[in-house]
């Protein structure tokens, strides 16, 4: 949606440098004079807390007020100049075709005014000559000028709104819920790290830069300005009934591994307090999510350790049925997968269990790959806020992987939060989508569900086709400053997405919060102890030809 | 070495919601069970200050589910000591030893016993020591891919394994000692061949320890250590910790086990190892019969009393002290200390 109308208030629009300081914030600190005019204009244009607008700090040409800040650079770039024109509060246009740089100086100021006086003492006949002039002047202007400036602006103004996400994501740590890389490494490199050139360019290295699986890398993790990151401990649906276990263990363990490698880029963290520590020491929060709960081998006794090894979030199930839970495969059955399945119609009473036993350890319940009705069942038996930690609206996508708003909407009473996925498939419901496909879907989720209930869910290097613009992890300030553009998503609300909705959601998981304040579902479960319960053989049905069963 | 979390598992299928810790003399389940000589009241008559509960599994769930049921091994552990929290304290290091006993609790640590309980998986052990497990016995009575067990040196089996050779560690083995010894765990060469201490001894970094093990000498059994081996011990700067259990404190069928069994066998030890190389491994919980003297955990003082007796070696406090557990938090604190 095209933002803001306000140029036509503007009389003299060809030549006209418009700018929308934070005159509040500095002028309450009087260091500045405004001028009158200009504070009115802009007052229209903004409101007082709309942090974006407030700090387009473009160009001035104005000698009263200096632009402090990120200073308006001109971005230049190709990419840029694609980019749609965009109404943004600070609206401007050159004063002159040759597209200089946008930090004005007090001589071109002066000189501008210097010139407008001279213009009116002409005479008559001067004045039809210079009006047409000015006539032709301004069609050249228009014809050729006009495009580039176009150009410039869009790439300007896009260029500013990236800074004002840039200045967002240092405030609060974007937070993205599910990342494939561990499965990659094991994939690629059997889990010898002492090869891995994590710090590098991995497009530059092999077996990475082959691999359309690969999005991942520290230098653009940091580019993409990624504050926080869970790290997903997959194992594949195969070794259910089999080595599952251990091979988690594996995982959790290359996931711990990694991070000690890289002490001053990245720090393991298990509470929500960590993230933000982690973040204000410039290291990427790096969390531990188990991806399926054939991981456990139906334990609890499992689920308590992996909790006690970091790991924060379980998704339910991953392409598979657990002896307690419906995956999504019973909503969508594959003809590619087998149909041995064991459905339970959601979840069994195990599974309540093992509900309970998350609520109880504070660790997140990820309905990510479930189906329909193991997520009504979740939502029911659940005491604290859920995730669904790489997962789209199915109303744009039909898609099992993505979420009904209906229960969008029970999320919404949850007090949890839809992690957008950015897999092509769950976007587009086809193998292209582009940037513009996630913002739909976030808009959707947050329409349904609400501002407070949307987060970021990548899924990078666990996908095969990403959508246009959001080629790799470095790409997620892309996504917000396109975002910025809708007039709703104040810079608050980007915060919510970027991560403060995950964090919240965090800490009110979590056994121990620091805030008092917070809604604690640990108040319950201070006389509660584990839960000691086993699986029934009847769950099992048959598949124990792995396990000892002498005890 | 104290098998009462298996206890747990085999009577209790893990619950600890009804188990009556704290006196089990009126539980007719435990009350009467042959394996079964502990409890709180009995733990705090013995006076013990330390324990290292065993999270065992069977041998039979080698390549199976062995990972699985070590994992809800430790966590019973782990749910005993949380329930216990005025009288078990979970410990997972040398000073956590003296801190716990300073505060009047058992400090309770936790030991894996049997190498197949890591399938052969390095990150399983490593999670497994991130998960506070401080001692691993590289195997229990079944050799694991990497390690011979103690069966391999039974003369008088018969069966496949004694025609095969009696081997030790191989290279994976030996890159499992290497690991603990990074990690800093206690290497526990209880169960393990004759050949597999000696290759242990021989490669690890670190002091290691025989968390359950007594003298050959005395009592010919396979589970028990060589003197050649104790000799290597003292050097490495290990410690032995006499096993009580009737059938390897007493060879000789004719007669039942006492408690000055066990001494001669702890004073064996200090004559050839040193001093500074014996401790106490019990294994009560893990078998069907304790010496007279000895019946339950509640007679440790007893030991202590006779061994104050003894004339031939004298026994000064300090060298109670060593045997009580200084040897082993000496131990522990250098293989804590130890960097590859």
């Amino acid at each position: 949606m095209e933002v803001v109308r306000e140029p036509e208030k503007f009389e003299n629009t060809t030549a006209t440098t418009i700018i929308c300081n934070n005159y509040l914030h500095y002028h309450a600190a009087n260091q500045y004079t405004v001028n009158a005019d200009r504070k009115s204009a802009c007052r229209s244009l903004q409101k007082t807390d709309d942090l974006d607008l407030i700090e387009r700090a473009v160009s001035t040409a104005d000698d009263t007020i200096t632009a402090i800040g990120e200073p308006y650079r001109q971005a230049g770039s190709p990419d840029l100049a694609q980019k749609l024109p965009n109404g943004a509060a600070a609206i401007f246009q050159s004063p002159s075709p040759s597209g200089e740089k946008g930090t004005g100086t007090d001589s071109d100021g002066s000189d501008r005014r210097r010139g407008e006086r001279a213009v009116l003492e002409l005479d008559c006949k001067q004045w039809l000559a210079v009006c047409g002039l000015l006539i032709v002047a301004a069609a050249l202007g228009v014809g050729v000028g006009v495009p580039l400036a176009l150009e410039l602006r869009s790439s300007r103004l896009l260029e500013a709104r990236l800074q004002v996400v840039k200045r967002i994501l240092q405030e609060v740590p974007l937070v993205d819920g599910h990342n494939d890389l561990p499965w990659n490494i094991r994939k690629f490199l059997h889990n010898q790290l002492h090869d891995f050139h994590f710090s590098e360019d991995l497009r530059q290295q092999e077996p990475w830069s082959q691999s359309v699986w690969s999005h991942t890398d520290l230098h653009r993790l940091k580019q993409g300005m990624v504050g926080a990151q869970f790290w997903s401990a997959y194992v594949p649906c195969g070794s259910q009934y089999l080595d599952s276990v251990q091979l988690t263990l594996e995982q959790i363990d290359v996931i711990r591994r990694l991070v000690d490698k890289y002490p001053n880029q990245m720090q393991l963290v298990t509470t929500a307090k960590g993230i933000e520590e982690a973040y204000h020491s410039g290291r990427v929060a790096s969390l531990i999510g188990v991806e399926g709960g054939h991981s456990l081998g139906s334990s609890l006794a499992v689920l308590r350790m992996f909790y006690q090894l970091g790991a924060r979030y379980m998704t339910l199930t991953h392409t598979c049925n657990t002896p307690w839970a419906d995956s999504s495969l019973a909503d969508d059955p594959s003809d590619t997968l087998p149909m041995d399945f064991i459905e339970h119609g959601g979840l069994s009473g195990f599974g309540n269990l093992v509900i309970r036993e998350m609520n109880r350890l504070g660790m997140m319940v990820d309905l990510s790959h479930v189906s329909v009705q193991t997520m009504v069942d979740a939502l029911d038996v659940t005491k604290a806020p859920v995730i669904f930690s790489h997962s789209s609206a199915l109303a744009l996508c039909n898609s099992s992987r993505n979420v009904p708003d209906h229960i969008l909407r029970k999320l919404a009473v949850n007090g949890g939060i839809v992690m957008v996925s950015f897999f092509n498939n769950f976007l587009s419901c086809t193998d292209t989508a582009t940037l513009h496909d996630v913002i739909a879907h976030i808009n959707h989720i947050r329409a349904i569900a609400g501002v407070n209930h949307v987060g970021l869910g990548a899924g990078y290097d666990g996908i095969n086709l990403t959508p246009t613009g959001l080629e790799d992890v470095s790409r997620y300030p892309m996504l917000l400053a396109e975002l910025a553009r809708d007039r709703q998503w104040s810079s608050s609300d980007i915060k919510k997405l970027a991560g403060s909705n995950l964090v919240r959601v965090f800490r009110e998981v979590e056994k121990d919060t620091y805030n008092t304040f917070s809604i604690q579902v640990r108040d319950d479960w201070s006389q509660v102890g584990p839960t000691e319960d086993w699986i029934s053989m009847e769950d099992l049905d048959g598949k124990t030809y792995c396990r000892y069963p002498g005890t | 070495h104290n098998d009462l979390p298996f206890n747990l598992r085999t009577l209790n299928h893990n619950f600890l919601k009804n188990f009556t810790f704290e006196d089990l003399k009126n539980d007719p389940v435990w009350w009467n069970c042959s394996t079964c000589f502990t409890d709180l009241k009995r733990l705090l008559a013995g006076k013990l200050g330390a324990q290292f509960w065993v999270a065992y599994v069977p041998c039979k769930s080698q390549y199976k589910d062995a990972v699985e049921q070590t994992l809800e091994q430790i966590d019973v552990i782990k749910r005993l000591i949380q329930k216990y929290p005025d009288h078990l304290q979970l410990v997972t290091t040398a000073d956590g030893i003296w801190e716990a006993f300073r505060k009047k609790k058992i400090g309770s640590l936790i030991g894996v016993e049997g190498g197949h309980s890591i399938d052969s998986r390095l990150a399983v052990l490593r999670q497994m020591y991130d998960l506070g497990v401080r001692y691993l016995t590289l195997t229990h009575a079944c050799n694991t891919p990497w390690a011979r067990a103690s069966p391999v040196d039974n003369v008088s089996l018969t069966s496949d394994l004694n025609k095969e050779h009696h081997g030790g560690l191989t290279e994976f083995g030996k890159t499992v000692v290497l690991e603990m010894n990074r990690l800093g765990m206690l290497v526990d060469l209880s169960h393990v061949s004759h050949q597999t201490m000696i290759d242990a001894i021989s490669i690890t970094k670190s002091p290691v320890i025989f968390s359950h093990s007594s003298a050959y000498a005395l009592c010919n059994h396979h589970r028990n250590v060589h003197d050649d081996v104790l000799v290597m011990t003292a050097k490495n700067g290990g410690v032995v910790m006499v096993n009580f259990y009737s059938e390897f404190v007493q060879c000789n069928t004719t007669r039942n086990a006492t408690v000055d069994d066990v001494i001669a066998h702890i004073n064996h030890i200090r004559k050839v190892a040193g001093v500074n190389h014996v401790g106490i491994g019990s294994d009560y919980d893990g078998v069907d019969s304790m010496p007279v003297g000895l019946e339950d955990v509640s007679k440790y003082p007893h030991l202590f009393e006779r061994l104050a007796q003894t004339n031939e070696p004298r026994w000064s406090t300090e060298d109670l002290k060593k045997l009580a557990g200084l040897n082993l938090i000496r131990v522990f604190k250098e293989v804590e200390l130890v960097c590859i």
